[in-house]
């Protein structure tokens, strides 16, 4: 597991307070078991070195107006295809479209990111979720927390970034 | 019982119709909506609607415009919010505005079986 904290500011979370326990790890646990896996332990923290990702996938929602910050989820193209799958309770043999691709990575980082504004007493406008194949343009000084996930074997990023 | 479904999300509006079948409610008649102005078009147009499960962050027309739209129009219709969002001032919001309840993503079947169960008494 990676775990990068660099400020304590954006979204009004305090990721300083955040200790030994990783609220975002556990939000993500219980998204993945709820609604993909159907059952807890097959999302856990990645241990050592990460690969480099092939035709990765990007998706984000943003809140705005109070402790404004970006909930950014990263995957591989197979591994969202995989998730989409799961997603969909779909066969291995059945195709999975690319509007489905989209519309599950960004249901993803929907839940994620609604979860996590409910950390923060801030009250705030979430966007809805936009999905890219290009990472959003985002500075890396305004990374607030990183998440190195392994799902099933496969590299889920999840992270926290501050934004103007 | 007929019930309407809306979320932008078809991923999640299926998920929502497989956890509801979980749930035990496969008796139920679902219709699907993409956003709060195609549910208050269904809503205007079907009688026999009986409950109304949505989202609340939806292009065109969100979940609380749908609800607050409804009740103006003198719509009593029962309406349940599911949502990735479940602060406690949404579910003020929801209350206020008249929903019976508000699920957060992501939920379990038992989660939709304890807070829907006292509603179909």
């Amino acid at each position: 597991m990676t775990t990068d904290v660099t400020d304590a500011g954006g979204m009004g979370l305090d990721v300083d307070a955040l200790g030994n326990t990783d609220p975002i790890l556990s939000i993500a646990e219980e998204v993945f078991s709820a609604m993909i896996d159907g059952e807890p332990g097959l999302l856990n923290p990645w241990y050592g070195d990460r690969p480099d990702p092939v035709e990765p996938m990007h998706a984000w929602v943003d809140v705005h107006e109070a402790g404004s910050g970006r909930v950014l989820i990263e995957a591989e193209r197979g591994t969202v295809v995989e998730l989409t799958r799961a997603l969909l309770a779909m066969g291995p043999d059945e195709e999975v479209t690319e509007a489905d691709m989209v519309d599950g990575l960004g249901e993803v980082a929907n839940v994620v990111g609604g979860n996590v504004k409910a950390l923060v007493p801030e009250t705030g406008v979430l966007t809805l979720p936009q999905v890219s194949s290009e990472r959003p343009p985002t500075p890396a000084e305004d990374l607030l927390h990183e998440l190195a996930l392994d799902w099933r074997g496969r590299l889920v990023v999840l992270s926290l970034w501050r934004l103007p | 019982m007929k019930v309407l479904v809306a979320d932008d999300s078809r991923v999640m509006r299926q998920i929502v119709v497989r956890t509801l079948r979980q749930a035990g409610y496969d008796w139920w008649e679902i219709t699907e909506a993409t956003d709060g102005a195609e549910a208050l078009e269904v809503v205007n147009s079907d009688p026999e609607l009986a409950l109304v499960l949505s989202d609340w962050n939806m292009p065109n027309m969100t979940g609380i415009q749908l609800l607050h739209a409804m009740r103006q129009q003198g719509s009593d219709l029962p309406f349940g919010f599911v949502t990735s969002e479940g602060s406690t001032e949404m579910r003020e919001q929801a209350e206020a505005a008249g929903a019976l309840f508000l699920i957060a993503k992501p939920f379990s079947a038992e989660v939709f079986r304890d807070t829907i169960d006292p509603f179909l008494a």
